[in-house]
């Protein structure tokens, strides 16, 4: 799933805007073959509704029920829901969720802005041209593949430790995913390497869509590069950053495949996030109903996130 | 301009950074597939004896030859039979423009947040009583459904620019809605489509979820649920891990770097619509 | 514009919300009354047949035992092939029910099997028990697998898995790094352990080697020999069996999580035990950084290959010496409940246990005791070696009748989701010995309860 909106699909935010502007415009329709139309869209409907919008309206059913996937299933009314909420192993994952945004999010955008800024300038050269594709390496290869070298990197006797001792910090070695302080913020920057560069290019081509002249003016005003960057780069960029924001929170919020193969989870709880707790309360606990009603937090939880992004980013434009 | 030239280099230097940040893990897993099957090698260390033939015990644990085509086969089952529901619906409501389109539009756009976590656990029980669990319908048939959502906004967003009088003067000449749609339609979509199969593809060789939960034979899965399993089964051994993960990520990397523009542009593509 | 679109938005959300409504009316799975499986009796034995059979299997990764078995099977029965899958032990416990429950294997390397028969998802064996004269054997080898057919406690009733051999575990050392510390002689009491620990700590050799990372939290090892030293099997057991009203939190048992807290205060295992698995530490003891390791004598013959005349064994003495008690468990494999081949993975689990080759094959690769009748030739083993020690070991646990089921068995998810994060806390210092146990039990009320 991360795949799927981390992959470059930078679109689903764009999408939101043409939503807003495109439907709108006022145009001639062809009402007379209606019926046409409708067998044209007729495949895809089917399609959706019957593994998409009908799965999904059995999550809900299920979350009403106790189920172990086999047997018979009493009616437990908000029950799996109150769990999610109140048992710590469960609305645990969620806050994991939400720090994961730090890093899965904040990263790459703080970062990306910055390092967009500091190469705009050069973007047109031919090492911006590789970069362009080095960069985009981490979105074309599974996550699982990213989970697996990042794992070893982080492993007790991997490349970031052996970095770390070569700089005389010795002392802070460690096993980054076994650490009960460090675990999260592992996971969290493996996100931020899979993200960092989508990020980077999807700003700096949002910049070289800014009018040169405005920070010729600037400059002319005696603007440092630094009152350029927030007075200029940043407003211009508002709709390429909710689309990072977009991609990286729902990435974010979404996570499997990074901590099922990283971490699974551990250690104690510490990484253990709603995608991965709903594959093991639904697939080895048996707890369908719980698993469903988690799913469907998830579900809106993710959409309460991403629509407000979209509102503000919008607003302007 | 002296300040521009230094920005210039300090933008060389940080970009040089990234991306040697960006290869290091893939470089790390290439030194440590080199060491002896079984061992654990430490950090980036060229091995005494490079162990090449690990690669080739990889391929034959890993059943790299029956993946490729498992995950080609599935991929043949997915892209195209999607961007076919795709392109007619993106059609019929970005041109037809039937009544009613915006809502049928509504339904697929609620969709694209969707995370699979929240029907996984359905979609197995679904395909469970469809008979189809542990086979490659299991992974082809929901991809195809939860691709719907981006596939349609995708397309209706290139219908939706199209003006309407290509269609007006068809219809002038006879054709029918079929007939303008292959004909006329189609061949102008290319370029989106082709941006949206190269999307969808990586998409279906890299899915994950689906794969693990609804395959259990590695041997049917996509690419990344094969990883999955071989790290489940030869997750101990780490220099064969490396030399597994680079096996099965080999095949989506080459073709990235043969057909680069088209994949970066595909990429990028709809943030710069929007 | 916003706001039209948000509105057309929710609009469409509730539209979403009524079919989901709708669908919602009753609720999933059946509701049926399951036939439960209660092992007819047969009157024959059954075979293989003649014509070709393959049987699906599913092993666990790194356990050559299995795939030696079937390898040799096959050549004394060349019209059975074998289509076998394998994973690690935590993946196989993730997907167990799911796998038996949709697309049953013949043979299956099975975790905890009390869920799995509440479900019906497992073959009650007591027919072909009866027929191949299994109930013949000391009842103490199949007493953890059975149980009442639909559910109950564990520990008597139907069969319902079998072993490919059992073990025993306990303490390995590394015989180089002991006579460099000290050690002579095993040590006979919990307290000239703990001397030797510290001896090797002062020496700079690392005391106990263990593996407590991912899924596997490996100190449930340590913890239950040490559960074993400072008390009485028999209410361990009760608790794994399921036995009504039977709690983990136990004084002694709480001495024993705390003996096991100063161990890890002390220094005593690797700093990163949370992030090693069981291969790393496997490899660790290999190569010699570690004078004990906590493990179980499926190892033994692998050790004796890799360091031969090089380790030695001991069952953790107790307390106060004396007796011992120590986890000793079948090598558990059960047969599906829909299993296309049944009666040929019975032949096979029956000739794990009485033909010769095969029993040779369970010692020699698998390091551990035959099943079978208690006087069924035992293969012969060389002096000197771990196998032999092990072996030596397990009979004397079952003299002092000090065997245990292991705590990570108790129900289907308490290992994972209960004994492994909490052990993990416990390395952290993040967890206490009392709190560790508050834990778990109250995870297995929820789980047994359920």
């Amino acid at each position: 799933m991360t795949q799927r909106m981390a992959g470059g699909v930078l679109t689903p935010p764009a999408a939101r805007s043409e939503v807003l502007t495109k439907t709108a415009k006022p145009r001639v329709r062809r009402r007379g073959k209606a019926w046409v139309a409708w067998l044209f869209v007729a495949p895809a409907i089917t399609a959706y509704a019957l593994f998409v919008l009908l799965p999904m309206g059995r999550t809900v059913q299920y979350s009403f029920y106790e189920w172990d996937g086999i047997g018979a299933s009493p009616w437990v009314g908000f029950d799996n829901y109150v769990k999610v909420f109140t048992d710590p192993e469960l609305s645990g994952t969620i806050v994991n969720a939400f720090e994961l945004i730090v890093f899965f999010s904040g990263v790459p955008v703080l970062l990306g802005l910055a390092i967009a800024a500091t190469i705009r300038r050069i973007a047109t050269s031919r090492l911006a041209a590789v970069a362009r594709t080095v960069l985009f390496i981490p979105q074309v290869i599974p996550l699982v593949a990213a989970g697996i070298a990042w794992s070893w990197l982080l492993s007790g006797n991997g490349l970031v430790n052996q970095v770390l001792s070569a700089v005389g910090l010795g002392g802070v070695t460690r096993a980054w995913l076994g650490d009960f302080g460090t675990a999260l913020p592992a996971v969290g920057v493996i996100g931020a390497w899979v993200l960092l560069g989508l990020c980077t290019l999807l700003l700096l081509a949002g910049m070289s869509k800014i009018d040169p002249a405005l920070y010729e003016a600037a400059r002319i005003d005696g603007a440092g590069p630094l009152r350029e960057f927030f007075s200029i780069t940043v407003p211009s960029l508002r709709q390429e950053i909710g689309v990072c924001v977009t991609v990286t929170v729902i990435a974010a919020l979404a996570s499997f495949d990074i901590v099922y193969i990283a971490t699974q989870g551990g250690p104690g709880n510490t990484t253990m996030v709603p995608g991965l707790e709903i594959y093991y309360q639904a697939f080895v606990e048996r707890q369908v109903g719980v698993a469903s009603a988690l799913a469907v937090v998830l579900v809106v939880l993710v959409l309460v996130c991403v629509l407000p992004i979209q509102r503000l980013t919008k607003e302007e434009s | 301009m002296i300040v521009g030239r230094r920005e210039a280099w300090l933008g060389r230097v940080f970009l040089v950074l990234l991306m040697v940040m960006t290869v290091l893990p893939l470089v790390s897993l290439f030194v440590t597939a080199l060491h002896p099957s079984g061992t654990y090698p430490t950090g980036l260390e060229w091995p005494s004896e490079p162990r090449w033939d690990n690669f080739a015990t990889a391929f034959q644990a890993a059943h790299m030859g029956e993946l490729l085509q498992s995950s080609t086969l599935i991929v043949l089952g997915v892209v195209p039979l999607s961007l076919l529901l795709a392109t007619m619906a993106g059609f019929a409501i970005g041109q037809l423009r039937m009544k009613g389109h915006r809502w049928v539009f509504l339904m697929f756009v609620l969709g694209l947040t969707l995370p699979y976590e929240g029907v996984i656990t359905p979609l197995y029980y679904q395909i469970r009583d469809l008979g189809l669990l542990n086979s490659r319908w299991a992974i082809i048939l929901p991809l195809i459904a939860l691709f719907m959502p981006f596939g349609v906004f995708w397309m209706r967003a290139h219908f939706v620019t199209m003006p309407g009088d290509i269609s007006e003067a068809a219809q002038i000449d006879g054709a029918n809605s079929w007939q303008q749609f292959w004909r006329i339609h189609v061949p102008l979509a290319m370029p989106a489509i082709s941006s949206l199969a190269i999307l969808q593809f990586l998409w279906t060789w890299n899915q994950f979820l689906l794969a693990i939960v609804l395959v259990g034979d590695p041997r049917k899965r996509t690419m990344a649920g094969a990883l999955g399993a071989f790290q489940g089964q030869w997750g101990t051994d780490i220099p064969l891990l490396c030399a597994g993960s680079l096996l099965v990520l080999a095949p989506v990397l080459v073709l990235f770097l043969i057909f680069q523009r088209r994949f970066t542009s595909a990429l990028l593509q709809g943030s710069l619509k929007g | 514009m916003p706001r039209r679109t948000s509105h057309r938005g929710s609009l469409a959300g509730a539209a979403l919300l009524a079919a989901a409504l709708l669908a919602a009316c009753g609720g999933p799975g059946g509701t049926g009354v399951q036939s439960t499986d209660t092992g007819a009796a047969l009157t024959e034995k059954p075979t293989c047949g003649t014509q070709p059979v393959t049987l699906r299997a599913y092993f666990e990764t790194g356990f050559p035992l299995p795939k030696a078995l079937s390898d040799e099977f096959s050549k004394q029965f060349p019209n059975v092939k074998w289509d076998i899958r394998e994973d690690q032990f935590a993946v196989i416990t993730q997907n167990a029910p799911r796998v038996l429950a949709d697309d049953p294997p013949d043979l299956m390397r099975l975790p905890q099997v009390s869920e799995l028969v509440k479900n019906n998802l497992l073959k009650n064996l007591d027919g072909y028990a009866g027929v191949f004269g299994w109930d013949k054997w000391p009842a103490s080898q199949l007493e953890q697998l059975r149980m009442k057919p639909g559910g109950g406690a564990r520990g008597e009733g139907s069969l319902f898995a079998m072993g490919l051999n059992f073990s025993v575990t306990g303490v390995f050392y590394n015989k180089t790094l002991a006579e460099r510390v000290g050690m002579t002689a095993a040590p006979t009491t919990l307290a000239e352990f703990d001397g030797v620990l510290a001896k090797a700590q002062q020496a700079g050799v690392t005391p106990i080697t263990v593996f407590n990372g991912g899924a596997t939290g490996g100190l449930a090892f340590p913890l239950q020999n040490l559960m074993a030293a400072y008390g009485d099997p028999k209410p361990v057991n009760d608790w794994i069996y399921q036995k009504p009203g039977a709690t983990i939190d136990t004084p002694s048992n709480v001495k024993a999580a705390g003996h096991l807290q100063g161990w890890i205060k002390s220094g005593y295992f690797a700093k990163d035990a949370n992030a090693m698995d069981y291969a790393k530490m496997m490899s660790e003891f290999l190569a010699g950084n570690g004078l004990f390791m906590f493990n179980g004598d499926w190892e033994s013959g692998n050790l004796d290959k890799k360091m031969p005349g090089e380790v030695g064994f001991f069952p953790l003495p107790a307390e106060k010496g004396g007796k011992v008690a120590a986890m000793s468990a079948p090598l558990t494999f059960g047969i599906g409940a829909k299993a296309k081949n049944a009666d040929c993975a019975a032949v096979f689990l029956d000739w794990v246990a009485t033909n010769e080759t095969a029993r040779r094959i369970a010692v020699e690769v698998g390091g551990s005791h035959p099943m079978g009748a208690a006087d069924a030739k035992m293969p012969a083993v060389a002096q000197g070696t771990v196998t032999a020690e092990t072996l030596a070991a397990g009979e004397r646990i079952s003299k002092d009748n000090g065997a245990m089921d292991f705590i990570a068995n108790a129900t289907g998810a308490i290992y994972a989701k209960s004994w492994t994060p909490q052990l993990q806390k416990l390395f952290a210092g993040e967890q206490s010995p009392e709190g560790l146990l508050k834990a778990v039990q109250s995870d297995y009320q929820t789980q047994v309860g359920s």
